[in-house]
């Protein structure tokens, strides 16, 4: 093959390249996003989110997607949002990043480049909500995320753009302690830890939880630390076996969470209290265990019986398009994406600086609670005791929010 | 968690506990060690066949109310039978043309399941609880779990009927003979393709056996397979390839030195342990503890 | 354990080469470079954001091809080396270091590793390789999910101030230029030689006189700092490092899954599978279950009916037509 042939073969792959490159964006109002001028009201507001749709974290992403899409549907039902004088409806898209952190950057980056998305909402845990909330900072788009306890978002960087709704892990971990005063279980208040060395569970783990422990009384006796991705807990169930303790807390992911119930039963040990943070929120997590979830207690940010703004409408709504239960992460989605859309309202401006203004300007109930953000972009929503039992998660702490019976001690100790 | 107080009692109760999850694993991983000695195929794809078992025997009792345990020899014949036809179409074709080939293309059906499982099964974590996952036995002052006791002895039995399938039978006679020299086996007459297909099929069967039972022990994501396929070499090669008896045996010991490593380094370095020894092996005794010299 | 045919044709540079000469080659890698490099003043950014996820892919394969495809060295521990790159950056970036510096070291470190591990790794033939590097990819992010040193499975977040995404691209570009050319010079040396020997049968190249350890440990080293490389600007793009995202497996699978369909043994064909894997990727979008499942059967019917690859395919096809019209004129 001669020269030349190489050459125009070469420039011709680099045509190609080029052009395969351009194709797929063929959907291409992306360039004119932030413009305000030329807009017909059939044109969407474009609102983006990378959540986990499949990976370990499924769980939780399906149900913030439900979250997410029924605010949406509920502000276009009422007849969109006004942005500069003409009602327009809003388009949400949602991309799968299978709980990758490398796959969140690139679906922030694709929603903003090649959506053109006015603005974002979050993943759910802090390994892919910051990742996700650190592109969208770096690229001035508002950013608005439940789903990361705010002191890991607070502790990643200082935010402009990336806003954060969810609890305070120090008084998710006080509140172990708090339910088992207040509920007045007796105990030998000897207390074993086990945690996953992820981002939270290691700060919960190794500092939060001794801390309130001593600050409640209560004596921690083991304190095993295991990797996210372990699958064999029976050396840290007989470390806690040994140590006598009446209480357990854990504080993993879904996988492991069941792994460890699952072992626990089959070596025979099982303490008065069990608490699981986190990896026993979802309700796979009883699915899978059956009546082995009976008892286990995690704590909750919401339920429907919660009285706060469209708490109860919102469990409605679940429940008229689904057959299966559904999970707090309905409520803590659906506010931060009515927080970003009400704010969009207020700001009746696609422009992303006025957006973000007005998100930071949010004070009003909803949901999870009251929303107003404070220091580093974040608001605190107020949590509570939820127990496994058949299935449902009832609340049992604090007395005013409760929904039944604490079931005490764990079934099979 | 430094290196724990010398107590006989929980390093007993760690080995003990270990033993028996190492024997359990090795009912699977005796599948890969199969294929590798006689096929001297790297069978990627068996770590997603042991979670295609888990997930069987988890759908044994939610669709057909039936105990994974007993829907253990359905499981054997549905999965061997389905890895048939996967040997036929894609496997076969490829002989003569090199190892590289046929690892590559596991590699690829490994790929493709899993994100099978993803659309089948959802993300969704399972596990397999049954009544029995609750009883613990005691004996001499050590607590077994009775779902791993059970475990183990149902790994052991297969064991035990693999070694007299391979010593005993016809077609073990075949298998070996293949697997020693598969030239001069064809020129006696044995069908090499045919025993090949068969091994496969065999391999496939035991590791969805051993996945139900991994299924009864731990949690499975449609995307454990990576980790049981580690954890499988890791026993093969430190057993030794082809060789039924080195695979149970080092099943038994990779649990157990990985429990007594857990006890004494923290359950972090539980994998890592595992690893470290299988690359030692691989690098000192490529044939394993108990593998025959004409492995390579 | 090497006497079975390697997977791969002959490259048909080999047969060219004394036609073209080097110089002419590289000019050519020059021409696509500078079309590429004014891509970001041309296109938006979403394309400049697909450009780089090619371009990340076909430099990995590049490099993945040097050790598999010419050297015959499969190996699936290619995470590790991405993993120790993104590490280096995340740790040199809490240095403040400049971000050069920072990308040269990641490539240093990798190759580094490569020589620590080789006389053990090197001990493995044939299969048993690509089991021990799987083994050893795993095993490292293993441990540094544990290591407290690099701060375990919480990571590091990257805190300089960040570049901007088309200096990313570039880099990338940067990378896969550099990666190809470095193959395209070594086919040129007797390193390519000795490498190819050691493909076709270790032993007969011992005997030959190819100092077989050292042929290895060159591609393993050359094909990990490539790697390295890639990882660094990576996690300049994320910002922030966790071990399971930078040691995953999903970077070993989705650089085999492209080396092998766009054909090993090849230059080109790292660049096609990276544009074929993309464009599915892109296309399917919000399935991405069905696009790996896609590509899966994909790589098992080039295995079978087409073991050069896309790339190898199109080279055959040039060839037959190239004879056509030989034999027309």
């Amino acid at each position: 093959m001669t020269t030349r042939t190489r050459l125009l073969l070469s420039l011709l792959a680099v045509v190609a390249l080029f052009a395969a490159a351009c194709a797929p964006s063929s959907d291409d109002d992306a360039d004119a996003s932030d413009d305000t001028s030329s807009e017909t009201s059939d044109d969407p507001i474009l609102i983006g989110a990378s959540l986990p749709l499949s990976g370990p974290l499924a769980g939780f992403g399906s149900f913030q997607k439900w979250g997410y899409e029924h605010a949406v549907a509920q502000v276009n039902d009422a007849g969109g949002i006004e942005i500069d004088g003409v009602q327009r409806q809003v388009e949400l898209i949602i991309l799968d990043d299978k709980t990758d952190p490398n796959q969140v950057t690139t679906n922030i980056n694709t929603l903003i480049s090649n959506e053109g998305v006015t603005a974002l909402l979050g993943s759910c845990t802090p390994d892919l909500v910051n990742p996700g909330a650190i592109a969208a900072e770096n690229a001035e788009v508002p950013f608005v995320a439940g789903c990361d306890p705010i002191e890991v978002f607070d502790g990643v960087q200082e935010w402009t753009w990336a806003w954060d709704i969810f609890f305070s892990v120090p008084e998710l971990a006080a509140l172990s302690f708090q339910t088992i005063d207040g509920l007045e279980l007796e105990t030998n208040r000897k207390v074993a830890i086990l945690h996953d060395n992820g981002p939270d569970g290691q700060i919960i783990g190794n500092e939060i939880w001794p801390a309130m422990a001593a600050d409640a009384g209560y004596e921690v006796v083991a304190n095993v630390e295991f990797p996210v991705d372990n699958t064999d807990f029976t050396a840290a169930i007989e470390e806690a076996r040994d140590s006598g303790a009446d209480i357990l807390l854990v504080d993993n992911i879904t996988p492991q969470a069941v792994s460890l119930r699952q072992q626990m039963a089959a070596v025979g040990w099982e303490p008065l209290v069990m608490v699981n943070e986190k990896g026993a929120e979802p309700l796979q997590y009883a699915e899978a265990l059956d009546d082995l979830s009976n008892g286990v207690m995690v704590g909750a940010y919401w339920d429907p019986s919660f009285p706060f703004e469209g708490s109860a409408e919102l469990q409605e709504a679940w429940d008229a398009e689904n057959d299966t239960s559904s999970s707090q992460h309905i409520a803590d989605s659906y506010t931060a994406a009515r927080v970003l859309l009400d704010a969009i309202a207020r700001a009746g401006t696609l422009d992303q600086e006025t957006i973000n203004t007005e998100i930071g300007a949010t004070d009003a109930e909803y949901p999870v609670g009251h929303v107003k953000f404070e220091g580093n972009n974040v608001a605190k929503i107020e949590l509570a005791m939820a127990q496994w039992q058949d299935g449902v998660p009832v609340i049992i702490f604090p007395a005013e929010r409760s929904t039944g019976e604490v079931v005490f001690p764990l079934p099979g100790s | 968690m430094g290196i724990a107080a010398i107590d006989v009692g929980a390093i007993a109760q760690a080995a003990s506990t270990g033993l028996l999850l190492g024997g359990i694993y090795a009912l699977s991983a005796l599948g890969l060690s199969l294929v590798l000695g006689v096929m001297r195929l790297v069978n990627l794809v068996h770590g997603e066949v042991t979670v295609l078992g888990a997930y069987l025997g988890l759908l044994a009792l939610s669709t057909f109310g039936l105990d994974p345990l007993l829907a253990l020899p359905l499981v054997f014949v549905v999965v061997g039978l389905a890895a048939l036809p996967v040997h036929r179409l894609v496997l076969a074709p490829l002989a003569g043309r090199g190892e590289e080939a046929a690892l590559l293309t596991t590699f690829a059906l490994a790929v493709i399941m899993q994100n099978l499982y993803i659309q089948w099964f959802t993300g969704d974590t399972r596990a397999i609880t049954r009544p029995y996952s609750r009883s613990t036995i005691e004996v001499l002052g050590l607590r077994l779990p009775g779902v791993y006791l059970m475990g183990f002895a149902i790994s052991l039995g297969c064991t035990i009927a693999v070694y007299a399938l391979m010593t005993r039978s016809g077609f073990g006679r075949r298998l070996r003979a293949g697997a020693e020299d598969p030239m001069a086996a064809g020129v006696v007459g044995v069908d090499v393709g045919r025993v090949h297909a068969q091994t496969f099929a065999l391999g496939a069967g035991l590791a969805a056996m051993g996945g139900v039972l991994l299924g009864l022990a731990f949690s499975f994501t449609p995307t454990s397979g990576t980790a049981f396929l580690l954890v499988g070499f890791a026993i093969v090669v430190v057993g030794g390839l082809g060789s039924v008896a080195g695979t149970f045996i080092g099943g038994t010991m990779l649990g157990v030195l990985q429990s007594l490593g857990a006890l004494m380094f923290g359950d972090g370095y539980r994998g890592f342990i595992g690893l470290v020894l299988f690359l030692l092996v691989l690098a000192l005794r490529p044939n394993g503890l108990f593998g025959r010299t004409a492995a390579t | 354990m090497t006497s079975s045919p390697p997977l791969v044709l002959d490259d048909p540079a080999t047969a060219d080469r004394r036609r073209s000469p080097l110089g002419r080659e590289l000019a050519i890698l020059a021409a696509v470079a500078a079309c590429l490099f004014l891509m970001p003043y041309v296109v938006d950014d979403y394309a400049l954001q697909v450009g780089y996820l090619i371009l990340q892919l076909a430099a990995l394969a590049t490099a993945w091809n040097l050790l598999a495809g010419y050297t015959g060295l499969v190996s699936l521990g290619s995470a590790a080396f991405v993993g120790i790159g993104t590490y280096t950056m995340a740790m040199l970036d809490e240095r403040a270091a400049p971000v050069w510096f920072a990308i040269i070291a990641a490539g240093v470190v990798a190759a580094v590793f490569a020589a620590v591990v080789s006389p053990a790794m090197f001990r493995l033939r044939g299969l048993y390789f690509t089991i021990g590097t799987l083994a050893l990819a795993e095993a490292l992010r293993m441990w540094m999910v544990n290591a407290r040193t690099f701060n375990g499975a919480a990571g590091i977040y990257l805190t300089g101030r960040p570049p901007a995404f088309y200096q990313l691209y570039w880099l990338v570009l940067v990378a896969a230029i550099g990666a190809t050319a470095v193959v395209v010079v070594i086919l040129r040396r007797p390193l390519a030689l000795r490498l190819n020997a050691v493909r076709d049968d270790e032993d007969v190249a011992a005997e030959m006189g190819v100092r077989v350890f050292r042929a290895k440990l060159v591609a393993f080293a050359v094909s990990g700092s490539l790697m390295g490389i890639i990882g660094a600007v990576q996690a300049l793009n994320t910002r922030v490092v966790v071990p399971n995202g930078a040691f995953g497996l999903t970077w070993t699978v989705n650089i085999v899954l492209v080396a092998l369909i766009g054909g090993l043994g090849t230059r080109t064909g790292p660049w096609i599978g990276a544009v074929f894997a993309i464009l599915l990727q892109e296309s399917l979008r919000g399935y991405p279950e069905i696009h790996l499942a896609i590509t899966g059967a994909v790589l098992l019917l080039v295995i079978r009916f087409a073991p050069s690859g896309i790339g190898g395919a199109m080279a055959d096809g040039r060839r037959r037509l190239a004879r056509v019209w030989r034999t027309r004129s």
